[in-house]
């Protein structure tokens, strides 16, 4: 097989480089100005965080709110400017750019065996971007608020409700639209372009197959939200006529539109988590992956299905039933790759040997989760099912599996998994096993009572449930899911400063990580952590990434390296 | 599906009426095909999720991690096998859309011989509107064991209806029109809800379905019609606070402004032969053409908040129309007698339309 040198041992090995990407320059501005890929990575990772804890602040007030029946600490319409900045923050802020742009960034031209991405201005843009719509998004709060929901759906949003903040925060999606489309560009051709010798399509690992559909979606979909945002705007400022049917538009011509960025959107969000997951479970259980074909081609499928399925969010918008029948239809068809993942995770864990490193943990919570929100989307892709079940607590708790079961506890997993290569020191397993442990039944308390609140009758967007107008049992009954919904979200709360506390803590205290601590077999843990400016100081072994082997445990090292038996390329295991 | 649906009915709820684990009682002809499809797919996710989880935990332990040592050697891939895994999905997923085809096919195709009703919502309430005309606020009244389509309209976003003992709902959508059907099995009360979030008052935008058997629901869609006529017009002013329940998102009677003026406000406005300062500087004598006026236009003479801006016009236009010429001089004589129809505490007193009704003489 080709490789770019048999004869060196790796490079981690030796004695670290003194010199590393956090000691290359020093200064605000030799961050602020940076063009290196794990720079800017490491800029995202804090302000994606950043915006993470201010997200779940709003979720905090959310469900103080629905603890009890009647109205408790907010208003209406604070309540109703809440969940709306929740889920701004949260999909737009949060979830859309967190892995790709923070985790991608660092990670993708290390494990690609590239000194950084194609274009590094732009990357560095498109981070100035993403700051510039995260401000204006977050700055609404003091121009009126907004209360639309993140749907924005017509005509409430332009008729409904206060100006200001509506042409704000649709600068602010604008905005964030692009930066969102240059990141995904700027990995597609890094990808195709920047691959070394001996790096084939198939030698990449699955994380990169995962972030390379990702940026197909993000470029594709994305300038769909802009123009649709452009035109609210145009429609909000100048009163032409588009969505606003007192101004001869079409309010359900918006939804289309929305659901038709919005939908590819929830694969933008998911398949780099499935990309992490892939990487986890196998790195943690040093065991070669299971179909790497399917699962990387499951990939692309799902990104090409995403964008056929938008209509089944509108099944009750008053579009033509032989629509919804086609898209229900379709909409199964992107079951089947999701499900084959999963299969193929499971059978990665045959015969393995499985790790409960914190990584580890939060790749099987994310199989349990992500379970859960796949079979629980088979409620609401069917017809007859979903006009009763859809706007309810089960819609809500089902996209919160998907989003924060999937997407984000994938991340969390990510950055456990990547910690010590970012940062060059090691956590605490044992906060870190608890801290998961905490999120996962917080996470469950929280989420799948709102399956029962959902079918059992709970409207969502609701401020309340008691008034002249409930019954004392819909109170009561809704108040008891509601009660124990709260209280997991404070343990998951928890489990999250926890996780706060004892990372920055391994920042000053932890122990020094090794190039490998976990034997993982892609690029990124041939180098040191962290890693040296221009990613290696050696050429790395290019291989298949899932044969583990060809390392061996150093107890010295505390740390996996290349077998010292092992002087030849293996090739294909 | 008729083979396995005594299967399933042994398992689950199918054939309950008090909706079991999973959902409210159910009062509809299709509700029990909606949950037997819900709970078939119940099933099919619980049976996949153990066998997931099952498995994930068995690995866990059996495969778990014993020192440094290498993994066995195991295959990376093997087609048959995840050919199979990928075909018995794409197998299940056909028959639950093929479920929830069937049901959705009854759900979305009235009978010919329904019973028309015309749902309209506005921020934040329902209205409903019969054929021979009655109309009444939040509270939809149906007979029992006879199918009935809504005609829905929104007048101002986009609003849903929702009634979850029958497990129907459906947007109301301005410009356009949609519909949905249902037919009612047994005699009761159940909630209904506004499902799509429509501003500041959406979780208060709630009512019930009252089911009446078919004498019942005549008597009483003809009261509903008819009753304003039967108020003499010494009980009007107490058939305006029947009515004022159109009026409650906006219009409080204790003084506190919402987002019109307060009905007290006007009322010692009205007493006081006082004036009201306008949002365009000009100010009004509040007397009985200055109400009425306000009523019928109701974005002609916008009153001045406190802070001298205007409170939103967003008064539904239409009003006048719902409460017919009666009604819209029931709400005035509300107005105007309002210090009448209040307690010692300021709260509205409870009035019966059976106390204000005087039914007319038998004809000879």
């Amino acid at each position: 097989m080709t490789t770019i040198d048999t004869t060196k041992p790796t490079p981690g090995a030796e004695t670290p480089p003194v010199d590393n990407y956090l000691t290359h320059s020093s200064g605000i501005m030799s961050w602020l100005g940076t063009l290196d890929h794990k720079r800017i990575g490491v800029m995202y990772l804090v302000s994606i965080l950043t915006a993470f804890f201010l997200g779940g602040m709003f979720a905090m007030l959310v469900r103080l709110e629905l603890m009890f029946p009647g109205e408790q600490i907010l208003s209406q319409d604070q309540y109703n400017m809440a969940f709306t900045l929740h889920g701004v923050i949260m999909v737009f802020l949060v979830i859309i750019p967190s892995v790709p742009a923070s985790l991608g960034n660092f990670v993708l031209p290390i494990m690609l065996g590239a000194k950084d991405v194609a274009f590094p201005r732009l990357n560095l843009f498109s981070y100035y971007l993403w700051v510039t719509g995260a401000v204006l998004a977050v700055s609404t709060v003091f121009f009126g608020g907004v209360d639309t929901g993140w749907t924005l759906y017509v005509p409430y949003s332009t008729t409904g409700t206060e100006m200001n903040g509506i042409l704000l925060l649709t600068f602010a999606v604008f905005v964030l639209g692009f930066s969102s489309i240059f990141t995904g560009i700027n990995f597609i051709v890094t990808i195709h372009r920047l691959r070394p010798p001996g790096m084939t399509w198939f030698r990449m690992p699955l994380f990169l197959w995962a972030i390379y559909a990702t940026g197909i979606l993000q470029v594709m979909a994305t300038p769909v939200i802009g123009i649709t945002v452009a035109l609210l705007a145009v429609e909000r400022l100048f009163g032409i006529g588009i969505f606003d049917p007192a101004l001869g538009g079409d309010p359900v011509l918006f939804q289309h539109f929305f659901w038709f960025y919005s939908h590819p959107a929830v694969y933008i969000m998911i398949l780099p988590g499935m990309g992490i997951i892939s990487e986890l479970i196998s790195v943690h259980s040093h065991k070669h992956i299971f179909g790497y074909k399917f699962i990387a081609f499951s990939s692309v499928a799902i990104a090409i299905f995403s964008f056929i399925v938008w209509g089944h969010h509108m099944f009750l918008s008053g579009q033509s039933p032989l629509m919804n029948v086609v898209f229900s239809a379709i909409t199964f068809s992107v079951a089947i790759p999701s499900a084959v993942k999963v299969f193929n995770w499971l059978a990665t864990l045959y015969k393995g040997s499985i790790s409960f490193n914190t990584p580890m943990l939060y790749a099987l919570s994310f199989l349990v989760l992500f379970t859960i929100s796949g079979l629980t989307g088979l409620h609401l892709g069917t017809l007859a099912t979903d006009i009763h079940l859809h706007d309810t607590y089960f819609v809500v708790a089902h996209f919160h599996y998907t989003m924060m079961g999937g997407a984000l506890i994938a991340m969390i997993g990510g950055i456990h998994h990547w910690w010590p290569k970012i940062t060059g020191r090691m956590y605490s397993e044992f906060l870190g096993r608890t801290a998961c442990g905490l999120i996962f039944v917080g996470f469950n308390l929280t989420f799948f009572t709102q399956f029962m609140l959902g079918s059992k009758g709970m409207p969502r967007r609701y401020h309340d449930y008691d008034g002249p107008n409930w019954t004392p049992e819909a109170t009561e009954l809704f108040g008891t899911y509601h009660f124990w919904s709260s209280i997991g979200s404070f343990v998951m709360a928890a489990g999250f400063f926890l996780i706060a506390f004892y990372l920055l803590h391994s920042l000053f205290r932890g122990k020094k990580a090794p190039a490998n601590p976990w034997g993982g077999r892609s690029l990124e843990w041939q180098c040191a952590s962290p890693p040296p400016h221009d990613n290696f100081s050696e050429p790395p072994h290019v291989g298949d990434p899932y044969d583990f082997t060809v390392l061996e445990w150093d107890e010295q090292e505390q740390g996996y390296h290349w077998r010292h038996d092992l002087k030849h390329e293996p090739g294909e295991a | 599906m008729s083979l396995l649906s005594p299967i399933f009915s042994l398992l689950a709820q199918t054939g309950r009426t008090d909706g079991g684990f999973w959902f409210p009682e159910s009062a509809s002809t299709v509700a029990p095909d909606v949950d037997f499809a819900f709970d078939f797919i119940t099933w099919i996710s619980i049976f996949f999720f153990v066998l997931i989880v099952g498995v994930m935990l068995w690995f866990m332990f059996k495969y778990r991690r014993r020192g440094h040592v290498p993994s066995m050697e195991s295959p990376t891939h093997n087609t048959p096998l995840e050919i199979t895994w990928t075909a018995i999905p794409m197998i299940l997923v056909v028959l639950i859309f093929y479920i929830g085809l069937k049901g959705y096919v009854n759900i979305t195709t009235p009978p010919e011989n329904a019973y028309e009703i015309e749902a309209v919502g506005q921020q934040w309430f329902w209205s409903f509107n019969y054929p021979n005309g009655a109309t009444d606020i939040n509270i939809l009244h149906v007979p029992v064991g006879r199918p009935v389509k809504i005609n829905l309209r929104a007048n101002d976003v986009i609003h849903s209806l929702w009634i979850p003992a029958f497990r129907v709902k459906m947007d109301a959508v301005p410009g356009r029109r949609t519909e949905l059907w249902f037919e009612a099995t047994r005699e009761g009360e159940f909630a209904l809800y506004c499902a799509e979030y429509c501003g500041t008052q959406h979780s208060q935008m709630v009512g019930k379905v009252i089911v009446y058997n078919q004498f019942e629901f005549e008597a009483k869609i003809d009261e509903l019609a008819n009753w304003l006529d039967k108020v003499p017009d010494e009980n009007l002013h107490r058939a305006g606070v029947i009515l004022y329940n159109r009026c409650t998102s906006c219009h409080t009677v204790d003084g506190s402004p919402l987002i019109g003026p307060s009905f007290q406000e006007t009322h010692k406005l009205f007493k006081s032969g006082g004036t009201r300062k306008l949002a365009d500087g000009s100010a009004v004598t509040v007397n009985e053409d200055y109400l009425r006026n306000s009523i019928r236009k109701p974005s002609d003479q916008i009153a001045a908040n406190a802070q001298g801006a205007a409170y939103p016009s967003s008064m539904t236009p239409n009003i006048a129309d719902q409460l017919g010429t009666r009604g819209v001089e029931a709400m005035i004589q509300m107005i105007m007698r309002l210090d009448e129809l209040v307690d010692d505490d300021g709260k509205l007193i409870e009035v019966k339309m059976a106390d204000i009704v005087v039914e007319a003489e038998e004809p000879q």
